[in-house]
């Protein structure tokens, strides 16, 4: 008796489990997809089998191994000098360019993406923001607040759209000669992201203090400016810094488009044929990385 | 001391975000001076303006057929063309998140120390001890610095690697983007899991499931919807990453935008730009609809 009761008290649970048709269908559609991708576009697995591919690894395998070591046993102490040849002629400097795209970038992101936050957020950008006003506003003003919030979402959504890499291809072009194409590149996308981030933590906000500010007579932008970045500051920062990271990796590549970073000197070794400085210097890039994510990582821990 | 004088703390902390906003002002001051960067060379100069001027004029008059003078016998029309290689994107792009995604659900397990580094309930058998000192550590320490590696080489680097070792190869484009993205997807997934509340897993154990029962019901579960809603995030970049490709000589939309700009077909761009734009910004639209339903 009592294990039917819990039988049907379980059923009752089953059938009261939160549902969703839309978030069903999408999952499922999307599983779909990752099923289907297989069978619309033939992939070949002969490409790593087939013996002229092999081959090619084959020789890939004995040219990774750095030049001066190519026709003796591993020796360390060659490898190290080796190295440092590498680091000397391209290494150190093209490390250092692409930490500094991606500084630079970050920051400028960060100042553009943020203000675009305050405008994209709902809470803000509003006739009436926080507070219902003592008369309601015209329809002409709720227009206009209305177009200049949809305006800021539609900018950060485009500027978030292309991918950092195209947008660079295409500043090459307009701007050569020097490594603003990829700081640019690098900027508008992540505006695009943070500004989008920044909007939700501003939204997120609890409203009682911001409400406050309204209630003795604070301007919108003095509130913007002193009720609501300190307080999302730590969020911002934190998104800050994870974006930050994102940059470092990307900044990698982008100098194959012919900036001095990390990527131009990659795109030259493998011009040259040097596929040992090749491999290399992509391990430069990994470990630059990796050094990106720890800076990042105690940044965060510092900010939250 | 708060409590004492009766004034309440403040919510906000001030900490080092002072010394932390100087630090990053100075750090782009430095980026901005090793560069040799000059505000001026942000202005394009004269060819660069004229080719500015030529692209930008074309972005409210996208091509709608080929802008060579002569195209060869059984050329796709360009929309036709534009949606072929924009099918190709998502496939790409889909194909590699199947990838990424069963790397990702096997290496964010084996790089959880949830489901080794607890105590168990009751007393542990010698297997139960081994598997938990030995095995675990082990595992974790070498799934961890699998995915460390793979997620630190950009996906492009991935690809030049393949490329230059391989040769030029669908699967390989697909192989770049998801060693790296699966890479993402593992650390996600572990430290989700290692985070999501403990409550229910620890009365799951408490009613006698298994280890693996625990570590499925009690953690997975609990973290399904963050999971998933990373997953999303993973799917819009792959579409971006899978587009970035052709620009090493995959069929992706990357080439035919490659191709079109270097021959000043810039109608030709837009259309390509506007179809690639289009499909993220549904992605875009229908991701954030389905994760704010989830949450």
């Amino acid at each position: 008796m009592e294990a039917a009761a819990l039988d049907r008290r379980i059923a009752e649970l089953r059938r009261a489990r939160p549902r969703d048709r839309f978030v069903r269908a999408s999952l499922g559609l999307l599983a779909l997809g990752l099923g289907a991708s297989w069978l619309v576009h033939r992939f070949s697995f002969a490409d790593f089998t087939s013996p002229r591919r092999v081959e090619n690894f084959e020789r890939f395998l004995t040219e990774i191994r750095p030049r001066p070591l190519r026709d003796r046993a591993w020796d360390w102490e060659i490898w190290r000098s080796w190295a440092g040849e590498v680091m000397t002629a391209t290494g150190w400097e093209s490390a250092a360019g692409t930490l500094g795209i991606s500084v630079l970038a970050i920051a400028i992101a960060g100042i553009f993406g943020y203000l675009l936050a305050i405008l994209a957020a709902r809470t803000v950008c509003s006739p009436e923001p926080w507070l219902r006003e003592p008369c309601p506003p015209s329809p002409i003003r709720r227009a206009a607040w209305r177009t200049l919030f949809l305006g800021a979402r539609l900018v950060l959504i485009l500027m978030r759209a292309l991918p950092e890499y195209l947008i660079a291809f295409l500043f090459v072009s307009f701007i050569a000669g020097s490594a603003w194409p990829g700081v640019v590149a690098l900027a508008i996308h992540n505006a695009g992201i943070l500004g989008r981030l920044g909007s939700e933590s501003i939204e997120n906000l609890p409203p009682r203090t911001l409400r406050g500010l309204r209630g003795i007579g604070a301007r919108r932008r003095q509130i913007a400016a002193l009720g609501v970045l300190p307080v999302a500051l730590p969020r911002l920062l934190l998104y800050f810094f994870y974006r930050w990271e994102s940059c470092v990796r990307e900044a990698t590549v982008l100098g194959s488009l012919g900036f001095a970073s990390l990527g131009f000197a990659i795109a030259d070794s493998r011009i040259r044929g040097r596929y040992d400085q090749l491999v290399f210097l992509i391990g430069v890039g990994a470990v630059i990385v990796l050094v990106g994510d720890l800076i990042s990582a105690f940044a965060r821990r510092l900010v939250r | 001391m708060a409590a004492e004088t009766g004034v309440p703390a403040r919510p906000f902390p001030i900490r080092s975000r002072g010394a932390v906003l100087i630090s990053i002002g100075i750090a782009a001051a430095l980026a901005y001076s090793h560069l040799g960067l000059a505000l001026g060379d942000l202005v394009p100069d004269a060819g660069g303006l004229e080719i500015a001027r030529d692209f930008f004029s074309r972005a409210f008059s996208p091509a709608m057929s080929h802008e060579a003078d002569w195209v060869p016998d059984g050329t796709a029309s360009l929309p036709m063309r534009a949606l072929r290689a924009i099918g190709r994107t998502i496939a790409f792009a889909f194909a590699a998140m199947s990838l990424a995604l069963l790397i990702g659900i096997v290496f964010g397990f084996t790089s959880s120390t949830a489901w080794w580094a607890g105590r168990p309930a009751g007393a542990e058998t010698a297997l139960g001890r081994f598997l938990r000192r030995g095995v675990g550590p082990a595992f974790w320490l070498a799934s961890r610095t699998f995915i460390v590696v793979v997620r630190s080489i950009h996906e492009l680097l991935w690809a030049l690697l393949f490329l230059v070792s391989f040769g030029l190869s669908d699967l390989a484009a697909v192989l770049s983007i998801a060693l790296p993205y699966g890479g993402y997807l593992a650390k996600i997934f572990s430290e989700v899991v290692d985070e999501a509340p403990r409550g229910a897993a620890q009365a799951l154990t408490a009613a006698g499931a298994s280890g693996p029962q625990t570590f499925l019901f009690g953690l997975v579960v609990r973290s399904l919807p963050d999971l998933l809603s990373y997953s999303l995030y993973r799917f819009e970049c792959a579409l971006r990453s899978s587009a970035v490709l052709g620009f090493f000589g995959y069929s992706t939309v990357g080439l035919f935008i490659r191709q079109s700009f270097l021959s000043s077909y810039y109608g030709e761009v837009w259309t390509y730009l506007y179809v690639l734009i289009a499909v993220i910004l549904v992605f875009d639209v229908w991701s954030g609809a389905i994760r704010r339903r989830m949450v």
